[in-house]
C-alpha cells in the first residue's frame, strides 16, 4: 500500500451501467425505465472507502460479494452493506444532484473484508431525470491506525500546550515594555564626555587655524 | 468628622473642642447638635453641611478608587485611602505655615524631612499598588498621582537643598525615583540580584529631575518585569519533571531558546504590516508543535546535566533586560 494509493485511490474496473427495464419482451419496443441502474466494480481486496461524484442519482445501495476468511473454498456470497442511502434530499430537485460523496467502512452494515466485487445499485424514481449515474468512482484502501511516537517517555509527559501558553505570556509582557519605551521621554542628560571632546576639538581648531 | 485645619498634631482634641464651642453657640449647622434635636427644619441644614464639607466628592472619590482597586480588605483600603488624604492635607497645611514640626535643630530637621520623604514614598507606592498594569487607564491615573506626590518640593523648598524630597526645576528627584523602582521590584517578588541589571538601565542620577515620561516608563517596566519573573518561575516548575528534582539543562535551554527567537523575530518595524507579520512569525516559534519538536531534538542532542531555578530565572531575566533601552 503506497502513499499514492491513499491519496488517489486505487484504479478499479467499472463495468458499464446496466439499466433495468420492465415490460417490452420483444426487441422492438424499448420497455420503460424502472429507474434502477446497477454498476459492478471489480477491485483488489482490502479496500474500504468508496468515493464518487453523483450525477442525479437519488438513492444508492451497496452490495458486496465477499468471501468470509474461514471459508476460502466456498463460493463468494453477496450481502448488502448499505441499503438505499439518500444522495438527493428530493429526487425531483437539484439538491445533491452533483455532489461528492464517500462511503466509509463504518457506514457499512457488514465488514468489507475479503471483498472481491462491489455492486452499486442506483435508484432515481423521479421522471424528471432520465439519465442518472455516478462518476469518478474511487476506492481507498484501509488506513492502518498511526502509532504516534511519544515525545517523552510515557511516565513524564510534558504539557507542551501550557508551556507554549506561558512563553507567549512572557513574550507579550516584553512587548508591553517595548511599546511603552517607544513613547518614553528622555531625562535630557548633559553628557560631559562628548561635549568636552567637541569643545576641545573646536578650541584646537581655533588655535591652529591661520 | 473631617476637620481640614488642624492647629495641633492631635486632631481629635481640636475637633472635640470645636464641637463643644459650636454646640454652646447654639448654631444649627453642626451635625452633632442636630442629632440631639431631630425635626423637619434640620434636614436642609444637614444637606447644607454635607455640601459645605464636600463629603459627596470625598465619598465618590473613595468609591471610584475602590472599584478600580477591588481590594480584598475593603475596610482597610478605605482606612488607608482616607489616611493618605488626611496626611496630604496636613502636609499642605503645614507648608503654608512654614513652621517645622520638630524644631530641635538641624539634625531634627533632617530627620523630619527624611521621615516625611519616607511617608511620601509609602503613599506613592500605595497608589501604585492599587491597579495592575494591565488596567491601562487606572494604572496611568495612579502613576500620575504617585508622580505628583513625589514631586512636591519639601516644606523648606530651598533650591540646591540636599533634601531627598523635592528636586529643583520640578519633577521627581532621581534618588526617590530609584527608591520607588527598587521597592516595586522587591514587592513584586523579584530578588535584588535579578533586578539589579534592570535598575542599572533605568537609572537616573540622584541629582537629576526625572520627567513624567521617564517615571511612568520606569514604573511600568518594573511592574511588567515582576510579572515576567513570576511567569518564568512558574515556567521552570512546569519544565521540571516532578520526580527528578532540577530540570534537564537541555529542556530549559530549548524553552529559553524558543523565547529568545520569538523576541528577536518581533523586533521593531516601521510599517504596521511588517510588524504584524513579524508578530505572527514570533508566535509560530512558540507554538506547541514547534516547542515539541525543539524539545525532542534537545533531548536527543542537547547538553547533559541540570539547570537550577536561579540560573533559569537569571537567563529569562537577561532576555527581558536586553531589550530595555538605557535611560538617557
Amino acid at each position: 500500500m503506497s502513499a499514492d494509493d491513499v491519496t488517489k485511490g486505487v484504479a478499479c474496473t467499472l463495468k458499464p451501467p446496466v439499466f433495468l427495464h420492465f415490460g417490452g419482451g420483444d426487441s422492438k419496443t424499448q420497455g420503460c425505465c424502472s429507474g434502477v441502474c446497477v454498476i459492478d466494480v471489480a477491485l483488489p481486496p482490502g479496500k474500504t472507502t468508496i468515493t464518487f461524484k453523483n450525477f442525479y442519482t437519488a438513492l444508492v445501495s451497496v452490495r458486496l460479494q465477499r468471501r468470509s476468511p474461514g471459508q476460502e473454498g466456498a463460493a463468494a456470497k453477496w450481502c448488502t452493506a448499505l441499503r438505499d442511502r439518500p444522495l438527493m434530499t428530493n429526487p425531483h430537485t437539484e439538491a445533491g444532484a452533483q455532489d461528492y460523496y464517500s462511503i466509509d467502512r463504518k457506514q457499512m452494515q457488514v465488514e468489507p473484508d475479503g471483498v472481491s466485487s462491489i455492486r452499486l445499485i442506483l435508484k432515481q424514481p423521479s421522471s424528471a431525470w432520465l439519465t442518472f449515474s455516478v462518476q469518478d468512482v474511487r476506492i481507498f484502501p484501509r488506513m492502518q491506525p498511526v502509532r504516534k511516537e511519544l515525545v517523552f517517555p510515557p511516565q513524564d509527559p510534558l504539557d507542551v500546550a501550557s508551556v507554549s501558553c506561558r512563553l507567549q505570556q512572557m513574550w507579550a509582557l516584553s512587548q508591553v515594555m517595548q511599546s511603552s519605551q517607544s513613547h518614553a521621554a528622555s531625562v535630557g542628560r548633559f553628557d560631559v564626555r562628548t561635549t568636552h571632546a567637541r569643545t576641545s576639538k573646536y578650541i584646537f581648531h581655533l588655535l591652529t587655524s591661520p | 468628622m473631617f476637620n481640614p485645619v488642624a492647629e495641633t498634631r492631635d486632631g481629635t482634641s481640636t475637633n472635640m473642642a470645636d464641637r463643644e464651642k459650636r454646640r454652646s453657640a447654639g448654631s444649627g449647622s453642626c451635625l452633632a447638635a442636630t442629632v440631639a434635636e431631630p425635626g423637619p427644619a434640620t434636614k436642609g441644614s444637614d444637606r447644607e453641611f454635607l455640601s459645605q464639607a464636600g463629603v459627596g466628592e470625598l465619598l465618590r472619590g473613595a468609591l471610584l478608587k475602590m472599584v478600580e482597586a477591588r481590594p480584598d480588605d475593603p475596610v482597610g483600603f478605605l482606612a488607608d485611602h482616607f489616611g493618605s488624604l488626611a496626611a496630604a492635607v496636613v502636609e499642605s497645611g503645614s507648608e503654608d505655615l512654614k513652621e517645622p514640626r520638630l524644631s530641635d535643630g538641624s539634625s531634627g530637621d533632617e530627620g523630619a524631612r527624611g521621615a516625611r520623604a519616607q511617608q511620601r514614598l509609602n503613599r506613592a507606592l500605595w497608589h501604585l499598588r492599587l491597579a495592575h498594569h494591565s488596567q491601562r487607564s487606572a494604572f496611568g491615573n495612579n502613576v500620575r498621582v504617585a508622580y505628583d506626590l513625589l514631586s512636591l518640593t519639601g516644606p523648606f523648598g530651598h533650591a540646591g537643598d540636599s533634601s531627598p524630597a523635592g528636586a529643583p526645576g520640578g519633577g521627581v528627584s532621581g534618588a526617590l525615583y530609584t527608591q520607588t523602582l527598587r521597592c516595586l521590584c522587591g514587592e513584586g517578588g523579584v530578588p535584588a540580584s535579578t533586578s539589579a541589571p534592570l535598575l542599572c538601565r533605568l537609572h537616573c542620577h540622584d541629582h537629576e529631575a526625572v520627567p513624567y515620561g521617564v517615571f511612568r516608563h520606569g514604573v511600568l517596566t518594573c511592574a511588567v518585569f515582576s510579572d515576567y519573573i513570576r511567569q518564568a518561575q512558574r515556567l521552570y516548575a512546569q519544565v521540571c519533571q516532578p520526580d527528578e528534582g532540577p530540570a534537564s539543562r537541555a529542556a530549559c535551554l530549548a524553552v529559553l531558546g524558543a523565547l529568545r527567537e520569538a523576541l528577536e523575530t518581533s523586533r521593531d518595524a516601521d510599517s504596521p504590516s511588517v510588524k504584524a507579520l513579524r508578530r505572527l512569525e514570533a508566535s509560530a516559534k512558540m507554538s506547541p508543535h514547534q516547542l515539541a519538536r525543539v524539545m525532542t531534538e534537545a533531548q536527543a542532542r542537547g547538553p547533559a546535566g541540570h539547570m537550577d531555578a536561579k540560573e533559569f530565572e537569571n537567563a529569562a531575566a537577561e532576555l527581558f533586560i536586553a531589550r530595555v533601552k538605557v535611560v538617557s
